[in-house]
């Protein structure tokens, strides 16, 4: 089955254990202001203006040619501890696909963690708890109004997804990122942090915001929101892993 | 401040010339009627007895040439400069520096045992005249060292009760140097300041690049029975090594080895490895050269402390691949324990110690010949021929264009060993003697031959430094894509737009451009960097140097990728004229587009164990590689691509902010070392041109 793909990072190190690939699914339902992958937003493929040329970002790659590229890097998964990580965009919206590649993944061995929003039916996710090892689910809001307002979605089929997936017994990670002016007032965190307590979460990663993006928005022709936002102080990144230790086991990325 | 950083300050103040001309010919003076090569013995001895020493206030170890400066009248020294150079002198094509002693049979037997041992070849070969001069001049220059460290201890012992030397450290050198002179040495300190001594004395000697070895073995057994007895503490092995290490100028690359494989398979890192890391990270300084041997057993907490290291920056140490060297090293005919025990000398250049004369290799640049076979074999950028005579259109495959490639180069590579052999076979050995550098092979001395005449357990090795892999190989795979696949273009416009650098030829540029590139894990572009290695260790492997010792090749031409690309045109990879040819044996900086293990998965497909002199694999990771968690996965990376049959990898972890900031301030960096290729340098000093090379690497995450 074939697949709109945004990219396949190779030695990706940053998500996740070990020396991992990296699928970019492409197209995503929510529209996060914030979001530093915009060119994976549309299913469709978009062109990328940059000063020094042209660049297309999407092609529909078929199941094959996706399992050869991802299974290259098998020795360096093996001896590092790693693996692939389904991301995107949204890799639930493609959760077909997305389950036919995990199968083949997990026949082959190769450990596979799911990056994702959440916001899809139940049943794209249910699709691929048989392959999964651990998922990594994106925490934005606790707030349903501002979760609709800003990003543009029911906060309710996120939580219930949630809810489901950890009943399944799914090893699951919460990454929250921390959006300026979003998600990073105290009273945000709490709500956050109250909600995520009643799912029985112990453990959280933090992701400090950074504006890495905002060439792509550029060369999209996009506006972005947060093009003048600065990166968090070291100050202001130890006040919010403060506030999460006073309920979880934080990791915080640099 | 530490004490090797009080040293440091001590040692970089400003010198007077070295002026070793005027000790050997001191030397000669006294000697002048004696047969030229004892004439030349003596000149060694007296460069040893009569140059001047130094002690720095902050020395715990002695040695330097500080004190080597003559300031009489200067017409003294233009007669000895004059004479001198009347007697001519190896080069590096004739075997004189880039050189590993064999050290561990100089510990052993100290400068007693080793008279004793030339003693009793003196009576073995009583009846053979030349051997007996050839052992009288290693007993000369011998005594000659004996003098210099009898100098050193006499200097030690003058300045008791001077203002700013401490007395303890005075009392300590002279024990040491007084030992010395008696027997072997009984501990690591005086085993070191006997090694530490033999290399003063080769710089003394004006010999460059003189490896200190697999330091971490030879001076183990002293380190380990000083420990043992509660004599010597790891942290006072390491001020001795800053101590030491200190004193390496930096305008020299004096490799030393660590870690390493015992024949039975075990890994040989131990707590003198680990000793001498940690010395050489915190001196920071390019000089001491520092090889990492690695291979499946060595232990994760070495192969991490090791990278740790490399991510100050500093780049060292390079990391060699034990499981790819030793079975190259064992093709060329080396028992297997003398292989086991390889080191390095200069960069990276794969060595036995002690058992071969001294290093020597030349530059064999390939992307030329392809130069040839577009242009009916006459070189369209230089004065030069090559052989092929057919018009570039009427090449109708790829095979037929590798097969007159493949004839270009068989070719050249002849010439090129003809050249290396008319130019080193051309001198007459006997004539050139190095009577002190034969102490250090225990075979010149029990044979009573010269390390250049046969004394050497194995004949001499040359390296062919082969350039341009990652060049090459792009320009075969858009070759075969534009031209006789995609059929987008024939040989002859190829021909004509590399004639006029690209110029009216855009469309065609941008197409080269695109075909495949080495280092994306892409066979297309990647087979040809198989056949490259294949090809021509097979040619290089056909000749035998004049004392039938091998042509090694070697995929590692430091920065001269800059200097070669500027004279050669432009090439069918898309590259214009005069840019940088790709680096050692990596990928075009920035072509290999799709990560680090794509990239090492294609480096690792070439069979390295072809490759007896040894690899440079240039990486550039950013420097949050080398933290925490990353940093295991960083170690990962290495191994698999190890255990995959890659053979070196070294680093650079310096951030791009850094080196731009450091090209416009200097002033700002003047202690910011990075790896440059075989070698790190402070990087200030590099030449423009070298600090954009290391620029436009491609920086992985």
């Amino acid at each position: 089955m074939d697949a709109n793909i945004a990219n396949i990072q190779h030695f990706s190190v940053g998500d996740g254990d070990g020396i991992r690939a990296t699928l970019f699914f492409k197209g995503c339902n929510l529209r996060c202001p914030w979001c530093h992958n915009p060119e994976t937003l549309s299913a469709a493929p978009v062109t990328l203006n940059y000063p020094a040329g042209a660049q297309i970002c999407g092609r529909r790659m078929t199941e094959d040619a996706i399992f050869a590229e991802l299974t290259e890097d098998a020795d360096f998964y093996r001896e590092s501890g790693g693996g692939v990580t389904f991301s995107g965009g949204e890799v639930l919206l493609q959760a077909a696909a997305a389950a036919k590649l995990a199968a083949r993944l997990k026949a082959a061995g190769i450990s596979l963690f799911i990056d994702t929003a959440g916001y899809a039916p139940f049943s794209a996710v249910e699709a691929l708890i048989p392959f999964a090892d651990a998922w990594l689910w994106d925490y934005k809001t606790a707030s349903p109004q501002k979760f609709r307002d800003t990003v543009g979605g029911d906060l309710s089929l996120v939580e219930e997804n949630l809810q489901k997936l950890l009943s399944e017994g799914a090893s699951v990670r919460i990454r929250i990122p921390l959006i300026p002016g979003f998600n990073t007032a105290e009273e945000d965190v709490s709500l956050i942090c109250a909600r995520l307590k009643e799912f029985g979460i112990t453990k959280v990663d933090l992701l400090p915001f950074h504006r890495l993006g905002s060439g792509k928005y550029e060369a999209l022709g996009l506006a972005y929101a947060y093009r003048e936002t600065p990166p968090q102080t070291a100050e202001e990144k130890s006040r919010l892993r403060k506030l999460y230790e006073n309920y979880f086991t934080v990791t915080m990325e640099s | 401040m530490k004490l090797y950083e009080a040293l440091r300050e001590e040692f970089t103040a400003p010198r007077g010339k070295f002026t070793p001309a005027y000790y050997r010919f001191l030397g000669m003076r006294e000697h002048i009627r004696a047969p030229l090569p004892l004439l030349r013995a003596y000149g060694v001895a007296g460069l040893f007895s009569y140059a001047g020493t130094h002690i720095h206030k902050n020395d715990l170890i002695v040695g330097c040439l500080r004190g080597a400066s003559y300031v009489g009248p200067q017409e003294v020294l233009e007669h000895a400069n004059r004479f001198l150079a009347s007697l001519g002198k190896r080069e590096f094509w004739t075997n004189d520096s880039h050189f590993a002693p064999d050290y561990a049979y100089i510990l052993t037997r100290g400068l007693p045992g080793l008279h004793e041992d030339i003693e009793n070849s003196r009576a073995v070969h009583a009846a053979d005249p030349d051997r007996l001069q050839t052992l009288e001049g290693m007993t000369v220059a011998l005594q000659g060292f004996g003098r210099l460290i009898a100098n050193y201890a006499a200097a030690a012992e003058g300045l008791f009760g001077l203002d700013d030397y401490d007395e303890d450290r005075l009392s300590f050198i002279s024990k040491n140097c007084r030992a010395l002179l008696c027997a072997a040495p009984s501990t690591f300190a005086e085993g070191l300041q006997l090694v530490w001594f033999c290399h003063t004395a080769f710089m003394l000697e004006e010999r460059g690049a003189m490896a200190l070895g697999r330091m971490d073995q030879y001076l183990y057994p002293l380190y380990a029975a000083d420990i043992a007895a509660g004599r010597l503490t790891d942290e006072e092995a390491v001020e001795l090594l800053c101590n030491t290490f200190t004193k390496i100028p930096t305008s020299d690359v004096v490799n030393i080895c660590i870690g390493g494989t015992e024949t039975d398979g075990s890994t040989s890192v131990n707590g003198l490895s680990r000793c001498i890391l940690q010395a050489v990270r915190a001196c920071n300084a390019p000089g001491p050269n520092l090889s990492a041997r690695i291979s499946k057993e060595t232990p994760e907490d070495f192969l991490l402390a090791c990278l740790e290291s490399i991510g100050t920056g500093l780049g060292y140490p390079a990391l060699m691949n034990d499981e790819v060297n030793i079975p190259a090293l064992l093709r060329m005919g080396y028992e297997k324990e003398d292989v086991y025990n390889y080191c390095m000398v200069g960069c990276i250049e794969n060595f036995l110690a002690g058992q071969q004369p001294a290093w020597s290799d030349g530059r064999f640049d390939v992307p030329r010949f392809i130069d040839y076979v577009l242009n009916g074999g006459i070189s369209t950028y230089n004065n030069s021929v090559g052989i092929t005579r057919t018009d570039a259109d009427s090449i109708s495959s790829m095979k037929d264009f590798m097969s007159l490639l493949e004839a270009e180069l068989s070719v050249g590579a002849a010439e090129y060993c003809a050249s290396f052999n008319a130019k080193n076979g051309g001198i007459r050995q006997d004539a050139f003697p190095s009577p002190f550098l034969s102490c250090f092979c225990r075979e010149c001395v029990e044979r009573g031959l010269d390390i250049n005449n046969g004394g050497t357990k194995y004949p001499s090795a040359h390296g062919a430094v082969l350039m341009g892999v990652g060049t090459t190989a792009d320009s075969l795979a858009a070759i075969e894509k534009v031209v006789f696949t995609d059929r987008a273009a024939t040989l002859s416009e190829l021909r004509d737009a590399l004639a006029a650098n690209f110029e009216g030829y855009e469309d065609l540029q941008k197409m080269l451009l695109a075909a495949p590139k080495y280092g994306n894990n892409d066979d297309f572009a990647d087979k040809y960097a198989v056949w490259f290695l294949d090809f021509l260790a097979g040619e290089f492997d056909r000749f035998r140097t004049p004392d039938n010792g091998r042509f090694y090749i070697a995929m590692a031409a430091n920065v001269q990728n800059i200097y070669a690309g500027r004279r050669i045109g432009a090439t069918p990879d898309g590259r214009k004229a005069g840019e940088p040819l790709s680096d050692a044996a990596s990928p075009t900086y920035g072509r290999d587009t799709r990560g680090a293990t794509s990239t090492l998965l294609s480096v690792s497909k070439p069979d390295y164990t072809k490759v007896a002199c040894g690899t440079v694999i240039n990486q550039k990771f950013s420097p949050s590689m080398f933290e925490g968690d990353k940093l295991k996965k960083l170690a990962a990376l290495v191994r698999t691509y190890f255990a995959r049959g890659g053979q070196e990898i070294q680093m650079n972890a310096t951030s791009r902010e850094i080196l731009l900031d450091a090209m416009d301030h200097p002033e700002k960096y003047p202690t910011l070392v990075v790896r440059v290729s075989g070698f790190s340098e402070y990087y200030v000093r590099l030449a423009r041109e070298v600090q954009l090379d290391i620029l436009s690497r491609t920086q992985h995450e």
